[in-house]
């Protein structure tokens, strides 16, 4: 998830809340607090919440969540009597587009750089890293209009962001970093997006790079933003933006679309909610008065209308799917720490599963045996499964796809190998260990309950753990008989298999030397494993 | 005053006896003259001792003797003798041809120096050339000679200068080095001398009853030996149940007696009810291969839910915005190992529609992390849902702090969070004293209508995930999580039942 730095100084000057203020309240809007540093904190906002992935966007929301300033903020837009122009063949590539033009801009390093994160943190969490949106800001004095959004071949040239020379498209994607980065988007076609003024200089080759001509410098006053992408979202992304570029002060212009729709559209969504809907969720009974209240810290228009609310929605919200949305921001406008917990009064018995029962009992066995209880990780690798159990790969194992090491390749089908790598990291402590796990195994897709136990001390032999297992058995009513086993990881001579109702159910016995070796051990280690 | 008297064992008299002739004995004498094992000797002179019959006297002496290297100059000579000797015998060897003539090459390295500031010889051209032969033994020669002979040197027995400074620079040529040992001796004293004179008579006692002793009731007249009450015991650890399983267990004991009905799962599930039923968008950061254990294996949906699920997702189900764009089937029927035991709580809703429902379940989780001390793929989750008319998020809060204040945690706060598949949704924290600070333990909401509704699910369910592993890493007082899977025998042994 994004981490947006705040810088004090900076979010001071935007909302007039100092540092420990913020601190403290912070958390009670919904973020988590990464770090406090001595001019700036890190916070961890959700993915929920784009529109504060900027101290624009922060020093909005917490201006109205303290009481500052409450209510929408109503953006207004004039025409900028800017048009540009969509090639038709870009709407198999990259279709959505959205634009618009700030006017008035003072930049310093702090604000250039909180522009420069947001349209980063946007470009992970609206984006999808460029994929779906991604979004380009252009200084406007360096072009002119009208623009155009077209689909070119890879072979056409300019000079991209942080480079001197002049390079192709294709080019471009070969060796610049971003181009490195962000290729595969473009993998499937023949032509890619690319965004030109009136003479043809080059303002961006959405989703990759802009032109080295539009960079935005300290000098830059007018902006040209433009949002490319796969699906509506290039709105939302736009409308986070040019909302936040207006809390510095920005005048928003909108732009002309092939001649019809004009972008940005920053009027208020309208939702109706009743008084009731919010007792029932919230489990609180709140004045029509109160919800408003509410609302309003969280930056919502809203008034009274006969029997219902009308919520305006902010444009730069894009998280309201549902009247929840509205009033789980409520209960956070009204405060967690305000709502008294209380019990539901729903009335019923408990009970545990018949699984949990089971493993109960076998560990009350076990322990009473004198083996202690492990927990390994059901993780684990073919080479410990199978190539150090001296055991044939068998069918029905579940791989992962994409494994992170080496040791965690596949879902565990038995339980030995983990014992043994249990006994195989405790070779410095004093003998005998014995120890087992009631734990489960994937076999098929399916979760089975398996009780497997192994013991390592001189002395240990196939009659220690033949008892063992007998009692196991015993105690659980289990008649059983035993016939010649074949499991190789077991010694020829000293190994059973456990027959219940005419099927094999287990194996137990003294495990082979060679497996002893292969997990690093000295001495004879016994061992059974149990399907339950 | 009348004599108090002394109840002594056989043993012990047996040791103020073996004492008594003698100007104080070491533990291996002192078991041969007393007749017993060194351990039963000593157990004994340790017991006369807190009856100050004898003094357990403890020194520890520090001596010098040879290292390895030392030893083999001992028997050998230093290496500057080695060479000046080989010079001797032919004056006209280079450098390299000593080193070949030597055992080892090193000794030339540490031998040339001291040759040069002993003045035995100097160097020109690669050639050695010696100022005198035969030199005469100097005194760092002479101290090895003495230990080659005693083997160990009390270092207080130099007390001039020189010898010091002979020593100083033998330790740090690594020749002799210093070493500890520890002596005991065991003097009897004069109240022990006392009553050895005033006679001691041995007598025959019980050590160990014997069936034939109880019978026989021959007991009855013999001495029964008491054992020191106060030696202190040699462990014995009885095997247990892993201690993380007792804290699993604790928090199952406590959803049970509030009335929940525990329940299990799979853990390899469809994409299908570990993400969509829970209204996660496809395209949502969490089911990216980074995070999630991707499985190739695919299965079937369930039917009846496939339609509803679908328009939720894509047109928001008449209730909702929805997530727009297409759902797809294909990536629904994908497996996965469970990221979240959500995935069991949200099927067995959906099998169980009619209200109240009070479920948990405390099983293992799946994601795609690195193993570090506060990570691990694989850990286990505590799931709980309430489903019921009429209840909230208010109820909610209350089932968490119950929970939180039957674990032990006094306070508890709920900060705003977000889950796809929830709203509100909370991050309970609970104030651990010794750190000084909130920590999360989960996250909680009320179910979001996107996620119920398309599974016929027509009440309010209030659900929260907590993280298992937190709590038994406070609890168990564990910095690093692998300690749970990867466990130390000897921690499992010393853990507490508590």
């Amino acid at each position: 998830m994004p981490v947006i730095t705040l810088y004090y100084d900076d979010l001071e000057d935007l909302s007039g809340i100092d540092k420990n203020t913020l601190i403290k309240r912070i958390p009670m809007m919904g973020c988590d607090i990464e770090r406090i540093g001595d001019d700036h904190i890190d916070i961890e906002f959700f993915p929920n919440r784009p529109d504060l992935y900027s101290t624009e966007g922060v020093a909005r929301a917490l201006r109205g969540f303290l009481g500052i300033e409450t209510g929408i903020r109503e953006y207004k837009t004039a025409p900028s009597g800017i048009e540009i122009t969509k090639d038709r063949e870009i709407e198999k590539i990259r279709p959505y587009f959205a634009c618009a033009v700030i006017r008035n801009m003072q930049f310093n390093s702090r604000s250039i750089e909180s522009l420069m994160a947001l349209q980063e943190s946007l470009h992970w969490a609206v984006g999808r890293n460029r994929r779906k949106v991604s979004i380009g800001v252009h200084d406007l004095a360096r072009i002119k209009p009208p623009f155009r959004y077209i689909a070119q071949y890879p072979g056409f040239k300019f000079t991209p962001l942080d480079f001197q020379e002049p390079m192709t498209m294709r080019e471009i994607l070969e060796k610049h970093p971003k181009g490195i980065k962000f290729a595969s988007i473009l993998e499937k076609f023949d032509k890619y997006p690319l965004i030109l003024d009136s003479e043809d200089n080059v303002l961006s080759f959405p989703p990759i790079i802009n032109g080295e001509l539009t960079r935005v410098t300290e000098e830059t006053t007018d902006l040209l933003i433009e949002v490319t992408g796969l699906s509506p979202s290039v709105s939302t992304a736009l409308n986070i933006v040019v909302s936040a570029l207006a809390e510095r002060g920005g005048r928003i212009e909108t732009v002309t679309i092939d001649g019809g729709m004009e972008t940005p559209r920053l009027e208020p969504d309208i939702m109706e909610l009743k008084n009731n809907e919010v007792e029932k969720l919230i489990g609180l009974k709140f004045s029509n008065e109160e919800i408003i209240t509410c609302l309003e810290k969280m930056r919502y228009g809203a008034r009274s209308s006969e029997n219902k609310i009308e919520v305006a929605v902010p444009a730069y919200r894009s998280d309201i799917l549902h009247n929840c949305d509205l009033i789980e921001d409520i209960g956070i406008g009204y405060g967690f720490d305000k709502i008294k917990p209380e019990l539901p009064a729903t009335s019923t018995t408990g009970s545990s599963h018949p699984i949990s029962k089971l493993r109960d009992a076998l560990r009350e066995i076990m322990v009473g045996l004198g083996y202690f209880e492990v927990m390994p990780f059901t993780l684990t690798s073919d080479r410990v499964q199978f190539e150090m159990m001296r055991r044939e790969k068998a069918e029905g194992i579940t791989h992962i796809k994409y494994p992170i090491s080496e040791d965690h390749t596949i879902v565990r089908h038995t339980i030995l190998p983990n014992l043994l790598e249990i006994l195989s990291i405790n070779t410095h402590r004093e003998l005998p260990q014995r120890i087992f796990e009631a734990g489960e195994v994937v076999l098929n897709c399916k979760t089975e309950q398996r009780l497997g136990a192994v013991a390592i001390h001189p002395q240990a032999n196939f009659t220690e753990i033949q008892a063992v297992m007998d009692a196991v058995l015993r105690e659980r009513r289990m008649e059983y008989e035993v016939a010649e086993s074949d499991d190789p990881a077991f010694i020829e001579g000293r190994r059973a298999d456990i027959i219940i109702k005419g099927e094999k159910a287990g194996v137990f016995g003294e495990i082979h030397p060679e497996v002893i070796s292969n997990f690093g051990l000295e001495h004879p280690v016994i061992g059974f494993e149990l399907e339950l | 005053m009348p004599q108090k008297e002394y109840n002594l064992t056989t043993n012990e008299k047996l040791v103020l006896l073996a004492l008594v002739k003698t100007r104080g004995l070491n533990p291996d004498n002192l078991a041969a003259e007393s007749g017993l094992s060194v351990e039963a000797a000593m157990q004994a002179a340790l017991m006369l001792d807190e009856k100050e019959f004898l003094e357990v006297f403890d020194d520890n002496q520090d001596y010098y003797k040879f290292t390895k290297e030392g030893e083999d100059y001992a028997i050998n000579g230093l290496p500057e003798r080695r060479i000046i000797e080989l010079l001797e015998r032919n004056p006209t060897l280079n450098i390299d041809e000593l080193k070949k003539m030597l055992s080892s090459p090193y000794y030339i390295d540490y031998g040339l120096p001291w040759l040069i500031k002993k003045r035995w010889a100097r160097i020109e051209k690669g050639r050695v050339i010696p100022i005198i032969l035969k030199p005469e033994k100097g005194s760092d020669e002479k101290v090895i000679d003495d230990l080659k002979i005693y083997k160990k040197m009390n270092k207080e027995l130099w007390t001039n200068n020189e010898v010091r400074e002979v020593i100083y620079t033998l330790e740090k040529r690594d020749i002799i080095e210093k070493f500890t040992e520890k002596r005991r001796i065991i003097y009897i004293t004069n109240r022990g001398r006392e009553l050895v004179n005033k006679g001691i008579t041995i007598e025959e006692e019980i050590t160990q009853f014997t069936p034939a002793i109880i019978k026989s009731g021959a007991w009855k007249n013999k001495k029964i030996r008491p054992y020191n009450i106060h030696t202190p015991v040699k462990p014995v650890y009885g095997a247990k149940l892993h201690p993380y399983q007792r804290l699993i267990n604790e928090m199952r004991s406590i959803f049970l007696e509030m009335g929940f009905t525990e329940i299990k799962g799979d853990i390899v599930q469809s994409s299908f009810w570990n993400f969509d039923a829970l209204f996660q968008p496809q395209d949502h950061p969490a089911r990216e291969m980074q995070d999630t254990f991707h499985l190739d294996t695919e299965c079937d949906l369930p039917e009846e839910y496939i339609a509803s699920v679908k328009k939720m997702h894509e047109k928001g189900g008449g209730i909702s915005r929805g997530w727009g764009g297409n759902w797809s089937e294909d990536i629904a029927r994908k497996q996965v190992l469970r990221t979240h035991t959500t995935a069991v709580t949200i099927k067995y809703l959906t099998d169980h529609p009619d209200p109240p429902v009070k479920a948990f379940c405390i099983d293992r989780a799946y994601r795609r992390e690195a193993i570090d001390p506060t990570h691990t793929p694989e850990f286990e989750q505590l799931e709980g849902v309430v489903m019921d008319k009429g209840v909230s998020f208010k109820n909610l809060l209350g089932c968490l702090t119950e929970f939180y204040h039957r674990m032990g945690f006094d306070e508890v706060r709920f900060r705003p969070g977000y889950f796809p598949y929830t709203e509100p949704s909370v991050e309970p924290e609970v104030y651990i004293e010794s750190r000084g600070k909130w920590v999360e333990l989960g996250g909680a909401g009320v179910f979001r209508k996107e996620v119920t509704l398309p599974l016929g699910i027509k009440h309010p369910v209030l659900a929260w995930g907590l993280g298992v592993s937190r709590v038994a890493m406070l609890r168990l007082g564990l910095k690093d999580l692998r300690e749970l899977y990867q466990s130390d025998i000897d921690w499992l042994r010393k853990s507490t039942v508590v």
